[in-house]
């Protein structure tokens, strides 16, 4: 941990991204974090709702195309967030929201996989139902506890 | 004195309706594109009445946030990706008023499950993408452009 706090505070390119008052340094990948997670969260609440009833003459099953760009969306905020947190160790892990928000994202990720499977089958049941509405929740507590890190 | 918790609060309200505008808008922009053809454009476009809604609710918070903070968009100076997000808004508005004033909208109305578009309603579409794209990068930069000129 101590090692590891010291590669990221001696890294050039994470010392740019941190001092730098330059609009393409650690704007630009916040705004990479955000951008990801807008559509990633976004086309997963739509696709929970549909689970959930909503939306009910829209056929499930080929809404698992959109699976794909939603991984991309993923794998953005994922990066980038990996990015400022190496940039801003200290401040990060010793958030109390932090693990809190940690442990959403991975439940709602996790939940993409499994509801995935559910829409490729077009399942309706209510343990789909169960998932996508813990899935609704997971995302809008990810993005509320995201939020009021800046203040704890 | 304001209570700390009132601007995390609209935030997180402001951040959840734009992030249900950007996903349903975000997928009906996709399936016209091309992306999930399976999808039959008419009942995915019944989803755009709750984009408006959620919208609208964007705008509510994001005029309340507007008055907790002016000098943050307003400045003096102005501040650039203010003017920018409200100039993306009202292309975005444009672009839309030409989608239904062209007829676009019904004509994409009836492609069916396993059709293309046309190649106006994917340009069309892809502006869309891209002016929302540029809608949250402009909200994203407000804090960092307060004051930048």
């Amino acid at each position: 941990m101590h090692l590891l706090q010291q590669w990221t505070e001696a890294n050039a390119f994470l010392i740019w991204l941190r001092e730098s008052p330059s609009i393409w340094a650690y704007p630009t990948v916040f705004f990479a974090h955000t951008i990801g997670l807008v559509f990633t969260a976004g086309a997963s609440l739509v696709i929970s709702a549909r689970l959930l009833g909503a939306a009910r003459h829209l056929p499930i099953a080929p809404l698992a195309r959109f699976f794909r760009a939603i991984w991309i969306g993923v794998w953005l905020t994922a990066m980038s967030g990996l990015v400022m947190l190496a940039s801003d160790l200290e401040t990060k892990l010793t958030n109390r929201l932090f693990p809190v928000k940690m442990t959403l994202v991975v439940c709602a990720v996790a939940l993409m996989v499994v509801l995935r499977r559910r829409v490729e089958q077009s399942s309706e049941s209510a343990s789909t139902r169960a998932l996508a509405a813990v899935s609704l929740l997971c995302w809008l507590g990810a993005v509320a506890a995201g939020r009021f890190m800046a203040y704890f | 004195m304001k209570a700390w918790w009132i601007v995390p609060v609209w935030k997180t309200l402001h951040y959840f309706a734009i992030a249900l505008v950007v996903g349903i808008v975000g997928l009906v922009d996709l399936r016209i594109v091309g992306v999930a053809k399976g999808l039959p454009l008419r009942p995915l476009q019944r989803l755009m009445p709750w984009a408006v809604v959620a919208f609208a609710v964007a705008a509510a918070s994001g005029y309340a946030l507007l008055r907790l903070n002016p000098a943050n968009s307003f400045g003096p100076p102005v501040n650039v990706a203010f003017a920018g997000k409200i100039l993306f808004l009202l292309l975005i508005g444009l672009n839309d008023m030409l989608y239904f004033a062209t007829g676009l909208k019904r004509q994409v109305d009836a492609v069916g499950a396993g059709e293309r578009t046309s190649v106006s309603a994917r340009i069309v579409a892809g502006v869309s993408l891209v002016l929302w794209i540029g809608v949250v990068y402009w909200s994203r930069m407000l804090t960092f452009l307060a004051g930048a000129i």
